[in-house]
């Protein structure tokens, strides 16, 4: 929980225009009852998968002496898959990589996009047109046409997958960090900074970039659950991280053959992938609405600051449905 | 004067941005092992695989290449798939109306349904309906599309027998019975683009409401249901504008899977079939029409927004 | 927000899409009793073949009706298009003709040509045509197309043909007269006739002549004018191709009125349309989705042995794998029947060596064979001098662990059986690491760079059983010879049997040369597979000892009980 310690240290810090939070994150989150029971979940969620191996030591990639589509028993409490390993250590080996994969790509796709979205709007210029231009252009590609033709030329390894998925989700993070940091680069305390002496890049990590912190939070929160579903689709297309090593994707991918004879197989990782999904976009949902100004309703508005409300407000809805 | 100012800059924007992908895509593309399918055939010899690589012009380097294509795209000729000889332009137009078809229908319903839902649940907001709708939004951003589809198959197909589970229908099938074939691909695509407008239109519409006009409106006495048709729900509305083209970029993403899934012959496909076989003057071509169509979207959706909301235009 | 119903309502709906789910799939969901290691139905007494056979009602074939036939991907109607695949091939055998098909017995069989000779010396081939044909626009078919398909388009080194490896011997096609043709070879090939009735279609001389025969869309996309039982009516990109009976074919009318392609990706989609009769023939490669389609009266399954070999490709480049008891151990290792009948569903017969029972008077059944035995590999390797010194689990000689990389193309079932390959290999103490690969990226890799350690695949060839281009040393490196084992003995096994034309004489080289492969094991051979045709029981007239794909040669006798 580095992020809500930060977040709750730097609130204290500028208080100048946003509203005013004596308590921490988690406290915030509390009042919000789906976003924290999501958050209760999805930390369960992450326990079972990355402890339980230590629990249920059967090795996903054997072949188990039952043979393939063996039945529910003690032994196998979801069977055996189309080949003949245990299916409950490949939905708990297969949730590691899966989470993962969504996890490291939103930290890379934040880094990217932190990285173009500042440096356009600190330097502005030149570096600003040629960044923000290969944003919009980025945007403009359909960007699963994107991720096909990435991975057809990087390969399929958990690496290239994590990095593809994470050059196709950026944009989103950069606009956001553009925006903060083109707000507060005029600021008081920015310029107070720079009299002092700091360097830009002591003021833009030191001042402006943790401004933007609450915003990235849902759009990375919402980039985790896209980053998932992302992984399956590309799984289903046979261009996904590859088996033997089992993720919730491939899994759902190789059972396809089995909807006839053993159908559970295909709809296990498949809820597993929706329940996951759905927890964080509830959590990201729900972090959002204790953003908006409306949940806790503290600022004036004019007339030019709706329609900047409602274009952000286009971009971040559509983050969900990347 | 300000107006066209305003058109033409976006116009060599909108081309220099289409440049910047055809850039991106085609040294992709061309850095991707292996090569064209015909070439990269288990069944074939050296000496074939030499002569056809020599045929497609595929020895020459990639920046070559590139300007090659790039001095044909911008006389309109984007050159011939590697695959079948065929024109690329005439590929995509035997697959690009099917894509159309699927994605307009897609957004009508998503608009029409997603603004019904997006309003109704503004007005209640907080009862059970807006809760139910808003679970059913954050389900539908959070299954993945193949799976659902291949379960609507299993349903409505394997068991029931309802509906058709792939193609079209259009080889000789009558106007009703190609609805049959459209209604589980457009579900599916919905689930893409439904939520986003049903929360885009409820948040929007929530906005409205809580305007100073529509509480002028209310305290002059006006029956509520006439605030809110009139008054409200255009003011609403018109920021939905804005994110339809947000939406079009999505859509053809979305189309790739379901078109898959329900062996629709769109352009989800083709691109796939064209990675797959390095067919790139075809990968190129589909690269630029989409990126073509997703650019043309946005600059009507912008000035249609500043059309009817002059405050853009000033930004 | 009023945030304290919004959760149990969702896991109320949670609970109801799983309900859902489950009733949706839970119809069929009864499993399918493969005991693991057991006998599993093999080759001849494979499931439901019998089911063929007895429901007919033998009132002799009507006229009329039509079928479907699903294809996964567009097709091009050129067989010697470089882009012309399975899907094509099964639309090219019906609109085109070729000079020889497969027989009914899969020998080769007359065709354009009705009858043939070969010289002495066996390099030239004569070849008299039929002067019955007519192409369908209604020109005549002459010598002249025969020249002009080979000597323009199949031999044309810059074109880069499709199937032009089996002509490599052909140095010219001559047209002495109007009805015969002259073969030119620069060494003898018994195999001629087999291998013109093997997607070597004659493409019209009138249509073609002057033309790039690769970028002739109007032929080869659009309207293709062949020989055939069935001609061109409509092609819709990406969903159909509608062909119709072609009332002038040189054999008769044929039976059904037309025939349409459907262009459906996803297998699982021919699997549903054959339940609900939308489908009527078609190959199912995915055995897993067999189980379903045999419980249905509607759909008979017809098992057949095709001239096809799935195989391990150990690089002989690479000196881990040229010692023989390395190879013999890790074919013991691998469970063959295991995989036949889990990823096969038991449709399939463990390989020898490369001959498939398809081609019954050349294949020896009485070869050296290697039993599922981990511990026999084990003490082979121990033999061989890898034992596990360090013991870590992986076996070791001069304290270089035995490890190497295993790549899969993916495609099909060949990942699936690859990972149960890996992990057989792992107990016998191989450190195999396993690898897929995108088709076309294994391609060039594996097969055009040779940069690979293992690798799996198969072979399907023309009916004979001349394996001379996969195992002879002169195409090691670049030809088809893709482990690059190269010995003399095999090469003059395999010399002797692609020249001797009389049939008694080639068995016998060709029993030697199986008892060699088994024994020597160039390639690991796996399993020569059934092709499992799913037909539609209302579909009568397919030929009984074909495959799906040599069926359609006849496909003009084919016909509908009404």
């Amino acid at each position: 929980m580095k992020d809500s310690q930060n977040a709750k240290k730097l609130d204290t810090q500028n208080t100048m225009d946003i509203p005013t939070r004596k308590e921490g994150w988690l406290q915030r989150l509390k009042h919000h009852r789906p976003a924290y029971v999501s958050f209760i979940l999805l930390i369960v969620i992450h326990a079972v998968v990355f402890l339980g191996p230590l629990v249920w030591r059967a090795d996903p990639e054997a072949l188990t002496m039952e043979g393939p589509q063996a039945a529910w028993s003690a032994m196998h409490p979801f069977g055996t898959d189309d080949i003949g390993r245990d299916v409950l250590s490949r939905l708990l080996k297969g949730g590691q990589v899966t989470l993962t994969v969504g996890l490291a790509a939103m930290l890379f796709s934040l880094t990217v996009g932190t990285i173009i979205g500042s440096a356009a709007g600190f330097f502005r210029g030149a570096v600003d047109a040629v960044l923000m231009r290969l944003t919009e252009a980025m945007m403009s590609i359909p960007n699963f046409f994107f991720v096909l033709v990435g991975l057809t030329v990087l390969g399929n390894t958990p690496f290239m997958v994590v990095l593809v998925i994470a050059l196709s989700s950026w944009m989103e993070i950069a606009r956001v960090i553009y925006g903060e940091t083109l707000k507060w680069k005029e600021h008081e305390f920015v310029e107070a900074a720079h009299a002092a002496g700091a360097s830009n890049l002591r003021v833009l990590a030191r001042h402006i970039l943790p401004q933007a912190i609450p915003s990235v939070v849902v759009v990375g929160t919402l980039t985790i659950a896209w980053s998932i579903l992302t992984e399956s689709a590309i799984s289903y297309l046979g261009m996904g991280i590859q088996p033997p090593m089992p993720t919730w994707g491939n899994m759902l991918q190789d059972a396809q053959q089995y909807i006839w004879t053993s159908p559970m197989l295909g709809i296990l990782p498949g809820i597993a992938i929706m329940i996951v999904v759905l927890l964080y976009n509830l959590l990201g949902d729900g972090l959002r609405d204790l953003l908006d100004p409306r949940y806790v309703p503290r600022r004036r508005r004019n007339a030019k600051r709706i329609t900047n409300f409602f274009k952000k407000k286009a971009q971040g809805v559509i983050n969900n449905v990347h | 004067m300000n107006n066209s100012r305003f058109i033409l800059s976006r116009l060599w924007q909108s081309i220099i941005l289409v440049f910047i992908v055809t850039v991106i895509t085609f040294f992709l593309i061309n850095m991707a092992p292996g090569g064209p399918a015909s070439i990269m055939r288990m069944d074939t010899t050296q000496e074939a695989r030499d002569a056809l690589t020599v045929r497609l012009g595929l020895d020459k380097p990639v920046p070559v290449r590139y300007a090659l294509w790039l001095g044909s795209a911008i006389t309109g000729d984007l050159g011939e798939s590697l695959a079948t000889g065929q024109p690329v332009i005439q590929r995509i137009g035997e697959r690009l109306p099917y894509t159309i078809e699927l994605a307009i229908l897609t957004l009508i319903v998503s608009v029409l349904l997603g603004g019904v839902l997006g309003i109704l649940s503004a007005i209640r907001r907080g009862t059970w309906f807006d809760h139910g709708v808003n679970l059913f939004t954050v389900l539908g951003l959070s299954v993945p599309v193949f799976w659902l589809g291949i379960m609507l198959i299993l349903l409505f197909s394997v068991e029931l027998g309802w509906l058709p589970s792939s193609g079209t229908g259009k080889a000789n099938a009558t106007f009703f019975q190609h609805i049959r074939y459209v209604i589980m691909p457009v579900f599916v695509l919905s689930t893409t683009t439904l939520p986003t407008l049903v929360r885009f239109t409820r948040s929007s519409m929530l906005e409205v409401l809580s305007q100073s006009f529509v509480r002028t409106a209310r305290a002059s006495g006006l029956k509520e249901s006439v605030v809110v048709y009139w008054h409200a729900l255009r003011n609403a509305l018109i920021p939905v504008i804005s994110i339809i083209g947000v939406l079009i970029p999505r859509l053809l993403s979305g189309a790739v899977i379901t078109e898959a899934v329900f062996g629709w012959p769109g352009m989800g496909r083709l691109v796939l079939e064209a990675a797959q076989g390095r067919d790139y003057p075809l990968v190129m071509g589909v690269t630029v029409v989409t990126t073509g169509i997703v650019v043309v979207s946005n600059f009507l959706v912008d000035i249609a927004y500043s059309w009817v909301d002059p405050r853009i235009r000033n930004r | 927000m009023g945030t304290k119903r919004k959760l149990p309502a969702m896991l109320g709906v949670l609970v109801l899409l799983l309900t859902i789910a489950l009733v949706s799939c839970g119809g069929n969901s009864t499993k399918t009793e493969t005991p693991t290691t057991s006998e599993a139905p093999s080759a001849s007494q494979a499931p439901s073949a019998s089911a063929a056979v007895a429901t007919t009602k033998s009132d002799g074939p009507v006229k009329g009706g039509e079928i479907a036939i699903p294809i996964v991907a567009d097709p091009i109607f050129n067989p010697w298009h470089p882009n012309a695949f399975a899907e094509s091939n099964v639309i090219n055998r019906v609109l085109f003709s070729g000079l020889t098909k497969p027989g009914k017995d899969l020998a080769p069989a007359p065709d354009l040509a009705a009858s043939w000779e070969t010289s002495e010396d066996g390099l030239d081939w004569t070849f008299h045509l039929r002067d019955d044909v007519k192409w369908h626009d209604g020109e005549a078919f002459t010598s002249a197309d025969v020249a002009y398909t080979f000597n323009e388009i199949a031999l044309n080194r810059e074109l880069g043909a499709n199937n032009v490896s089996y002509f490599k011997n052909v140095k010219s096609v001559e047209a002495t007269d109007d009805y015969t043709v002259v073969f030119h070879l620069t060494s003898p090939v018994a195999a001629l006739p087999a291998y013109l009735s093997f997607n070597t279609e004659i493409l019209p001389e009138h249509i073609f002549k002057g033309q790039d025969p690769w970028n002739l869309v109007s032929f080869n996309k659009e309207m293709p004018i062949g020989t055939g039982a069935y001609k061109m009516e409509k092609y819709i990109s990406g969903q159909s191709v509608r062909l119709v009976a072609n009332p002038d074919y040189y054999d008769g009318a044929p039976n059904l009125d037309a025939v349409e392609y459907r262009v459906l990706p996803d297998v699982n989609t021919h699997v549903a349309q054959a339940l609900s009769g939308e489908l009527s023939v078609f190959t199912l490669d995915d055995q897993a989705a067999l189980a379903r389609l045999e419980k249905s009266d509607e759909i008979k399954i017809i098992p057949q042995y095709t001239p096809r070999f799935f195989w391990v490709a150990l690089n002989q480049e690479n000196p881990l794998f040229t010692d023989l008891r390395v190879r013999q151990a890790m074919l013991m290792a691998i469970n063959r029947q295991y995989i036949i009948d889990t990823v096969l569903n038991g449709y399939g017969e463990v390989a020898d060596a490369g001959i498939s029972p398809a081609l019954a008077y050349y294949f020896n059944p009485n070869v050296k064979h290697y039993d599922y035995d981990v511990e026999g590999a084990k003490a082979l390797l121990a033999e061989a001098g890898w034992t596990d010194t360090d013991k870590d689990g992986i076996v070791d000689k001069d304290g270089k662990p035995f490890s190497f990389l295993f790549e899969v193309g993916i495609q099909g079932n060949l990942v699936r059986i690859g990972q149960i390959i890996q992990q057989e290999l792992r107990q016998i103490g191989l450190d195999v690491k396993f690898e897929t690969l995108e088709w076309n990226a294994m391609i060039q890799k594996d097969v055009i760079r040779r940069d690979y350690d293992m690798m799996l695949n198969w072979w399907r060839y023309p009916a004979d059983p001349d394996l001379k281009p996969y195992l002879h040393s002169s195409t090691a490196g670049t030809g088809y010879n893709i482990p690059g084992y190269k010995d003399p003995e095999l090469d003059a096994l395999l010399d002797a049997g692609s020249t001797t034309a009389d049939p008694a004489k080639r068995q016998a080289v060709y029993y030697k040369l199986q008892e060699y492969m088994a024994e020597n094991l160039p390639y690991l051979f796996l399993w020569y597979p059934m092709e499992t045709e799913v037909a539609n029981v209302h579909l009568k007239g397919l030929p009984e000892h074909l495959g799906f794909g040599d069926s359609l040669h006849y496909i003009d006798e084919w016909w509908l009980e009404q």
